[in-house]
């Protein structure tokens, strides 16, 4: 007879925190994905930056433009054999 | 009074059974249809209206996925997608706004442009106002609020590298796939996998907020390349030199690391630019130094000296009488320059003598010969799976002519690429062993098989024989290095034309190994139809080679044979002077 008792309170009891837990991961879940979607946006601009950078990176790093620099700039040029030095590390 | 139609009448329960009854089975059929749609399972049932809902409401949209990048061995960017924004309208909404001058000012578009057409699509829901634009940009046209104008999340694949890696990257089309070159050859590498979103969406097509991700964005790997941009450069600034100085229609260089197998450049004239589609020429994206067959000429002699030495009836010392000069073969004559006279293996190839050749092959045969080119690796494609890349042919035939014979030992009769013959002169600088060529990077220490094809010992003759090229009796002392003892072959070609060889027009050819104390770097130069005197492959191809040899040796840090060592010490205290 105890589970006719307290069957019916029991149950209602329990579908009320089953209400109650499916409120909350509803939520949590909406909340999560709003938080994905900004850190999709952060990551979005942060790329947008870091390909830019990249870019402006490599068009300053470009071969052509150091060569040209080293040439008219700084009056570099490749030294002949003469003034070559070959070091070697030597191991003591 | 008394009566209403509330209180039943006495003698006329009737009426209100009847309206009680029609009511109860009214409230009856409403039950039972929520009972039939909601719980039975059935054709219009619960799913048939929520689908019929999601169609009226939730749209899914594609999330685009990152392609990977393409970088250099020194990780430079040569290929990296930036993000951009596409800006569309509506053309049923936009059509009849006020602010169309607005916009078209925004757009730097003219706004009568803008009104046609709008007009042109004004039946549509969908129309491109400017594709691909920088993200500060779209956010400018954005920031106006016009009614039906969205913009859509896009990337863009940009080339740093510009023209002078243009053939070996290749390029994406507009909705980012791989359409040539190493682009199309790792689209699965690079490409990501594009994710889906659900969203939903109000009556006026906007949407409100998004319901969930169906399948996430998968970003595509980045692609190491063997490639070093220095060198990249450097060979492309001295193959569009030499262009411009011989006058030459096309050519081609590439350059390896024969213990990696690692193409470390490889470059093309005409070339391209990748970042602009305006003026855009599909024959310039060939990427020559893989689809162009052509006959080798004199560079496949090393070739057929490994097989001479092979079926030891001769060594480098053994002499060849190749006076007068000249020499028939079947109905042909075949001349040298001048007359040489009784010389030694190594000095026929030297001077490339064509006589000297058809005497040493016609001793061995062609058998000999085709064994050796197999082994090489002519005739069939090399390992780097380039797109479109071609094999050559190896000659296949059921009975020999002598001068078919003779000719195939001095490269005619058959063809290989430019990558090929840097493979098979690859083979030498690496004691007779042959490693599959790549044009991704390997790791450092990565053990790389090689399959021994020939003897080191020949190998190594053969290595003293190309040296000898570029010494003072040779046809190449132009591929000289200062500083540093390199080796080679030149090669000087007819075209081939609809009816037959050309006759004044050439292919110039070399392909060297270097340094010779510690060989390493293979580069094989093509100068397609140099103009002038100077169209052999000693005069217009020798020199490029020697100025791209001379390039990749100090990039690479060879030490020069000359004496120059100092102590580190003594280095780092005085090394200024």
């Amino acid at each position: 007879m105890m589970s006719l008792r307290w069957g019916m309170p029991l149950l209602i009891v329990a579908v009320l925190a089953s209400c109650l837990a499916i409120i909350y991961s509803t939520h949590s879940a909406r909340a999560y994905y709003a938080d994905l979607q900004r850190i999709e946006g952060t990551h979005w601009y942060l790329q947008e930056d870091y390909s830019r950078l990249m870019l402006e990176r490599s068009t300053l790093a470009s071969p052509h433009r150091i060569a040209k620099m080293a040439r008219d700039e700084l009056v570099m040029g490749t030294p002949d054999l003469a003034a070559y030095r070959t070091i070697v590390e030597r191991v003591y | 009074m008394a009566r209403n139609g509330l209180v039943p009448a006495p003698g006329m329960p009737w009426r209100l059974v009847t309206v009680v009854g029609l009511l109860l089975i009214l409230a009856a059929c409403v039950v039972g249809r929520l009972v039939l749609i909601q719980v039975v399972d059935q054709e219009r049932g619960a799913a048939f209206l929520r689908e019929q809902g999601a169609m009226r409401a939730v749209r899914s949209a594609e999330i685009p996925a990152y392609r990977g990048m393409m970088t250099d061995r020194r990780g430079e960017p040569l290929a990296i997608s930036t993000p951009v924004i596409t800006l569309w309208a509506d053309p049923h909404k936009l059509g009849d706004s006020n602010r169309l001058g607005v916009l078209a000012d925004a757009l730097g578009q003219s706004e009568t442009d803008l009104k046609q057409r709008l007009d042109l699509y004004s039946g549509k829901r969908f129309m491109y106002l400017a594709r691909h634009q920088t993200p500060e940009f779209a956010r400018r046209v954005l920031g106006l609020k016009i009614a039906g104008v969205g913009g859509k999340r896009e990337y863009r694949r940009f080339y740093p590298a510009g023209e002078v890696a243009s053939q070996i990257i290749g390029l994406t089309n507009v909705d980012g796939e791989g359409i040539a070159g190493l682009e199309k050859a790792y689209e699965n590498v690079l490409h990501g996998r594009v994710g889906q979103k659900r969203y939903i969406k109000d009556l006026h097509g906007d949407a409100i907020r998004d319901v969930g991700v169906v399948r996430d964005a998968r970003p595509g790997q980045a692609v190491a390349l063997a490639i070093d941009l220095r060198l990249q450069y450097l060979q492309h600034r001295e193959l569009q030199r030499a262009i411009v100085e011989t006058g030459a229609e096309a050519g081609a260089a590439v350059t390896v690391d024969a213990w990696t197998g690692e193409i470390l450049a490889m470059t093309n004239h005409p070339v391209f630019n990748p970042n602009s589609r305006a003026a855009f020429d599909y024959a310039a994206t060939r990427n020559r130094v893989v689809t162009d067959a052509f006959e080798p000429g004199s560079t496949i002699k090393p070739l057929t000296l490994v097989a001479a030495l092979e079926t030891g009836a001769f060594t480098l010392d053994s002499i060849i009488d190749t006076s007068p000069g000249r020499i028939r073969v079947g109905r042909k004559v075949l001349p040298d320059p001048s007359n040489y006279g009784a010389i030694t293996v190594s000095r026929v190839i030297e001077k490339s003598s064509q006589v000297g050749v058809t005497k040493m092959a016609q001793a061995m045969g062609h058998e000999p010969i085709l064994s050796v080119y197999r082994r090489f690796g002519l005739g069939e494609p090399s390992s780097i799976g380039f797109p479109g890349e071609r094999s050559g042919s190896l000659p296949n035939r059921d009975r020999w002519s002598e001068i078919e014979k003779v000719t195939l030992a001095f490269g005619y009769g058959l063809t290989a690429t430019p990558l090929q013959l840097a493979q098979a002169y690859a083979i030498f600088a690496n004691q007779g062993r042959r490693v599959p060529l790549t044009l991704l990077k390997r790791e450092a220490g990565e053990y790389v098989p090689g399959e021994p094809v020939i003897a080191p010992e020949i190998a190594s003759q053969v290595l003293t024989v190309l040296h000898r090229v570029t010494g003072s009796e040779g046809t190449a002392r132009k591929a000289r290095v200062p500083g540093f003892s390199v080796g080679g072959k030149t090669g000087t070609v007819h075209k081939v034309g609809p009816s037959g060889y050309l006759p004044d027009q050439y292919l110039a050819l070399f392909v060297g190994v270097a340094p010779m104390d510690n060989p390493r770097y293979v580069t094989a130069v093509v100068i397609d139809r140099p103009l002038g005197d100077s169209y052999g492959g000693g005069a217009a191809a020798a020199p490029v080679y020697a100025r791209i040899t001379d390039g990749v040796l100090r990039l690479r840090n060879q030490r020069p044979d000359i004496d120059t060592e100092v102590p580190a010490q003594l280095a780092s205290s005085g090394a200024g002077q």
